[in-house]
């Protein structure tokens, strides 16, 4: 993990090509780059239901993120964040149909945990044990999730009375309910569980040993391994517990604002999340501006898509975005660690 | 029954975008660039020899734009992963968003009136004989040639190789040109088997690609082997779709995930030893 000193004229002008290339793409839709900025910022701020719109957005950004963060920290890449995403959410879904209720909330929170979790596992254990990079691992166990769940929902999951491939839609007895509810605006409690999440990291990781040897890890893992810490146990189990908030942000999306589970559930949560942990700087709080960035990003670009600015705009701001962030944050020392 | 020559041929029109994309992937990752961002790559020379070849009608030149697009795409992964010295992991994840994003944007901006226009093509069987001829450069240049021991020098040992007089930053993007190179050969190759370009059309298939060459150990003649493999695979989903196997009907999607599945089980070791590039990852 690199430091501010070592910056120069080439990170300025890698800041000075990305506007232009943003520029460029404005330019080739004719529509006038402020306008679209002006767009961008009216579509997920401007008005109550935008508000919504970009808090609902970041509810899963901020808990995904958190997931990627934790095994960040670790020094590990959960890529893996989408697939765990969509197997808690089909967990939360199954059960929360089965069991009605507060208790089948609090139930389906948990399955979507444990699913979660056991999805990160074998990654994890190919790194520890196998030396596998759990970057590969997690993009093939991400395919998987998705063919797996878009089995489920067409088979054995299915809602026999809708045409595509989904489940019933729960009980509304089942439903997470709004915090605020000031239509059109509204605010669903997940987001201050998230919340409450970054402040949880945030002590976990400064003030336990668990979270301390986890850093460690992160840090150095030659060192960490002669100062007696077990690196692979903690190689594992930080996979497992970034599946299970994963797995849990998945939930939260089914229980609060989607009340199903359907073909290709999340379009790309896990990616973006890892946009957010990049963002978030090394510090948990970091997540909070990064997840509601991504948010105001994603919610935006829906709206600048009706002045006639493709959607695709939004990867290119978040691929240059962390670009530009990893250029000054995260560079490999020249002496080569790990 | 299965038409045995039907079966092949479609193995090989569905393998060989692979082996075209994983031989890139091995020329980078011998370098020591670990490369998630093949897919960008894929996916940018499958846009750009579309909307070129449409332009001008001219199916050498489409095919010119692809290469151009894919050499971008991973010179700018070589510029961030050697000047800038990012995580060779955050430059592929972010060469693989802004490909998907620019894809999609220029497709929308560009494509929309006059989406009737078709772009002429290359004849796929030439794409065939290409890949066929680069496994076997490639084999032979890695284990004969003066440059090809240079490379793979530098993907073991950096340090090394720093000292014994070779500029390994120099090695890797040359090496990085020729992924760009077979990337984009494949991409062209994945558009011209559909006939037009779609959003995220090549999905997934430069991570298929990855999966193959793990499984190969990153040696050219056992990936070719893999991606054919997967070819295979994804034919007989094809042929047997519907069709019922030992009495149960075994879903699609069972299929579609098998090429992962099988990977996951090679990195697990249960298919004889690692054999990533020692130097893999490191500046």
């Amino acid at each position: 993990m690199g430091d501010i000193k070592g910056l120069g004229a080439r990170h300025i002008v890698l800041v000075l090509c990305s506007f232009a290339l943003v520029w460029l793409a404005l330019a080739a839709t004719k529509v006038p780059p402020l306008e679209a900025l002006g767009q961008l910022v009216q579509g997920s701020m401007g008005s109550p239901a935008a508000w919504k719109q970009t808090f609902r957005e970041m509810t899963p950004l901020l808990i995904a993120g958190l997931a990627v963060f934790l095994a960040l920290k670790a020094g590990l890449f959960n890529i893996g964040a989408d697939g765990q995403l969509v197997i808690g959410a089909a967990a939360a879904a199954a059960t929360a149909i089965k069991v009605p209720g507060l208790g089948g909330v609090l139930l389906a929170c948990l399955a979507a945990i444990v699913a979660g979790g056991l999805w990160a596992l074998p990654a994890g254990w190919i790194r520890a044990y196998r030396g596998g990079h759990e970057v590969i691992s997690t993009i093939m166990l991400n395919n998987i999730a998705g063919f797996l769940t878009v089995w489920l929902v067409t088979g054995p999951m299915r809602d026999p009375t809708q045409q595509s491939g989904t489940t019933a839609v729960l009980s509304s007895d089942s439903w997470i309910p709004a915090a605020v509810a000031q239509p059109p605006f509204s605010l669903s409690w997940t987001l201050p569980v998230g919340i409450v999440g970054v402040v949880a990291m945030a002590l976990w990781l400064k003030r336990t040993v668990v979270g301390f040897e986890l850093c460690a890890v992160g840090a150095n893992r030659t060192a960490s391994e002669t100062a007696g810490v077990k690196v692979k146990g903690v190689t594992v189990w930080a996979l497992m517990a970034s599946g299970g908030l994963a797995g849990l942000a998945g939930a939260f999306f089914v229980l609060a604002y989607e009340h199903r589970f359907y073909a290709n559930f999340s379009p790309g949560y896990g990616f973006d999340a890892l946009g957010v942990a990049l963002l978030s700087g090394g510090s948990p709080w970091g997540l909070l501006p990064a997840s509601f960035l991504f948010a105001v990003l994603s919610s935006g670009s829906s709206a600048i898509q009706l002045t006639g600015v493709p959607k695709g705009l939004n990867g290119i701001l978040l691929g240059l975005l962390i670009i530009v962030f990893a250029s000054v944050r995260y560079r490999r020392s020249r002496l080569g660690d790990d | 029954m299965i038409d045995p020559t039907l079966l092949a041929a479609s193995t090989i029109t569905l393998g060989a975008p692979l082996v075209l994309a994983a031989l890139g992937g091995l020329t980078s990752e011998r370098s020591g660039v670990m490369n998630i961002g093949l897919e960008g790559a894929m996916l940018g020379a499958a846009c750009a020899t579309f909307v070129v070849g449409m332009q001008t009608q001219n199916p050498w030149l489409g095919l010119a734009a692809a290469l151009a697009a894919a050499i971008l795409l991973m010179l700018l992964h070589a510029v961030l992963t050697q000047a800038f010295a990012i995580d060779q992991i955050i430059s592929g994840m972010a060469i693989n968003a802004i490909a998907a994003g620019g894809t999609s944007f220029l497709g929308k901006a560009m494509l929309d009136e006059t989406s009737l226009l078709r772009a002429p093509f290359l004849p796929t069987q030439t794409y065939w004989c290409v890949a066929a001829l680069a496994v076997a450069t490639l084999a032979f240049y890695l284990r004969w040639t003066r440059g090809g021991v240079h490379l793979l020098a530098v993907g073991n040992d950096p340090d090394k190789s720093r000292q014994m007089g070779l500029d390994p930053v120099k090695v890797r993007y040359l090496a990085l040109v020729a992924t760009g190179l077979l990337c984009g050969l494949s991409g062209a190759l994945i558009c011209s088997n559909s006939g037009s370009f779609r959003d995220n059309m090549t999905a997934g298939r430069g991570f298929i690609a990855l999966a193959a060459l793990i499984i190969g150990g990153w040696r050219p003649l056992p990936t070719l082997a893999a991606c054919l493999g997967f070819g295979l695979i994804e034919a007989l989903q094809l042929h047997l779709q519907g069709t019922q196997l030992a009495g149960a009907a075994v879903p699609t999607e069972f299929w579609t995930s098998l090429p992962y599945l099988v990977t996951l089980v090679a990195m697990a070791g249960l298919l004889g030893k690692n054999r990533a590039p020692a130097g893999l990852g490191k500046p």
